[in-house]
């Protein structure tokens, strides 16, 4: 069954008809073309897949495309409007090699971004907390610690 | 994608959705945050004929008072829950547990009535509703009911809930002034399901208390020990306690995260933690 469903993603509008058995991670991907958004487990463990929903982290892959007709989404592309201007947090991340092979990166980056936005200076705990929900295979975590408390200082200095 | 096809719904009033429950007779599935659903579909492990979203459905997201009760929609997210300042101030357990279910993601979609209704055995929510003396209400296209949690839970993820059925409210007397509470989860992974949890409440001077496990059997279960504080806290209190806690874990379940005497023994230590911590936080007037 296709159904039409309406949806603001990164600020523009969009009508897209979806399967409905199209999660919303694979509308995002295949159908509005925004491969930023990754799919690592597909049933809600991983957090590859995080993006915002009204403004909220959720996980991609557990929400039924049809089921956001109506709604706000941001992903990842829609963090910095132009590559050359990168938000403080993707900015801290390249510096502080908080990334590696990069798969877990943009729901790390949404992640961090939800958690500086409630609390912009974040104790080492409450940043791990925070990006509980994403898994890294790569960099054990460290440089991802370290990344978003460097994106804290940067950001609380240019306020 | 999911490979099973079905019809998708999203209503906006819930008469409506009772009614397309209705009209499926059992094979339409409530969808509310889908963080245990949509993978089961994923997976292929559930295949409804047609999903009925109460994403969209106004008035099933609240959290109001009365002077003596908190009522909680049932599409109350889990980090609402956590956050929400009457939540914190009276019923201090519901919030703690909130917090500590998944992640930060989890909790902004996953929602209370979901989980309820999901009803996993080691699930976060369920002692907390056993101790808080919480109801439940519940919706069909013939009319509404009240079931206290006592009554709820039936079974492996089984509850009173029957097909064309939809838990909507949660209500639980306020806990704030003459009473204790303390919740305790095991486990390995913090966000992991808990293998073992205790939430216990206890009233000032010891008139009375509630103790419940949950992860130890196929549903989460109230412990008797009112009649052990009955002369106080000490030690005799505290092993009693913890005695009975094992006898009720006799059926606790044997997997990967550990055997049925090893939760039979984890059923002593947080039963006891639960309860002590309780009892050091009833106010002191
Ligand atoms: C990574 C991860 C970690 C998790 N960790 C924990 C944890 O530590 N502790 C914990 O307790 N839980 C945990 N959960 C489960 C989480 O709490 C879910 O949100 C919850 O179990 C289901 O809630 P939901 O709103 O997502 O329900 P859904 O997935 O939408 O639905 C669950 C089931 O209930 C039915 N249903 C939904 N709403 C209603 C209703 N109102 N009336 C009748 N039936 C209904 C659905 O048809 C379905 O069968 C975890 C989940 C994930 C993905
Ligand atoms: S792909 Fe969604 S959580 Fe792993
Ligand atoms: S950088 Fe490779 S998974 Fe995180």
């Amino acid at each position: 069954m296709r159904v039409p469903i309406e949806v603001t993603v990164n600020g523009k509008a969009h009508r897209v008809e979806v399967d409905t058995r199209t999660v919303l991670a694979d509308m995002i991907r295949d159908q509005l073309r925004l491969t930023g958004t990754h799919v690592g487990c597909g049933t809600g463990s991983c957090g590859a897949c995080t993006v915002m929903l009204n403004g909220r982290t959720v996980k991609s892959c557990c929400i039924l495309a049809p089921d956001v007709d109506g709604q706000e989404i941001m992903t990842i592309e829609g963090l910095a409007d132009d590559p050359r201007h990168l938000h403080p947090i993707q900015e801290a991340f390249v510096v502080n090699h908080g990334l590696q092979c990069g798969y877990c990166t943009p729901g790390m980056v949404l992640s961090a971004l939800q958690l500086l936005n409630e609390n912009p200076h974040p104790a080492e705990a409450e940043i791990r907390r925070g990006i509980a929900g994403n898994l890294c295979r790569c960099t054990g975590y460290q440089f991802i610690v370290k990344s978003i408390e460097a994106a804290a200082a940067k950001m609380a200095s240019k306020k | 994608m999911i490979s099973q096809e079905y019809e998708f719904f999203a209503p906006k009033e819930l008469a409506e959705a009772l009614a397309i429950l209705h009209r499926f007779a059992g094979k339409a599935r409530p969808l509310s945050g889908g963080m245990t659903l949509v993978p089961m579909m994923t997976l292929g492990v559930a295949q409804p004929e047609a999903i009925v979203s109460l994403n969209h459905i106004a008035g099933l997201d609240f959290i109001v008072e009365t002077p003596e009760i908190i009522r909680i929609g049932a599409m109350t997210r889990h980090r609402t829950l956590e956050t929400n300042t009457l939540i914190r101030r009276y019923l201090p357990l519901l919030s703690e547990a909130a917090s500590h279910i998944g992640d930060v993601q989890v909790r902004h979609r996953g929602t209370i009535g979901g989980s309820l209704s999901h009803a996993d055995p080691a699930a976060d929510y369920p002692p907390i509703m056993l101790v808080i003396g919480a109801r439940m209400k519940i919706a069909n296209a013939a009319g509404e009911r009240w079931v206290a949690a006592r009554d709820y839970f039936k079974g492996l993820m089984e509850t009173d809930l029957r097909p064309g059925d939809l838990l909507i409210e949660i209500e639980a007397p306020k806990l704030a002034g003459r009473f204790g509470t303390g919740y305790q989860r095991l486990h390995r992974i913090e966000g992991n399901f808990p293998i073992v949890n205790a939430a216990a409440v206890i009233e000032q001077g010891f008139r009375s208390a509630r103790l419940a496990l949950g992860g130890i059997g196929d549903r989460a279960l109230l412990v008797e020990i009112e009649k052990h504080l009955r002369n106080g806290f000490n030690d005799a209190a505290l092993d009693a306690i913890s005695d009975a806690a094992y006898a009720v874990a006799k059926d606790a379940p044997s997997d990967l995260n550990g055997d049925t005497e090893y939760r039979r023994a984890m059923a002593r230590v947080f039963a006891k933690r639960a309860v002590k911590l309780a009892a050091a936080a009833i106010p002191a007037n």
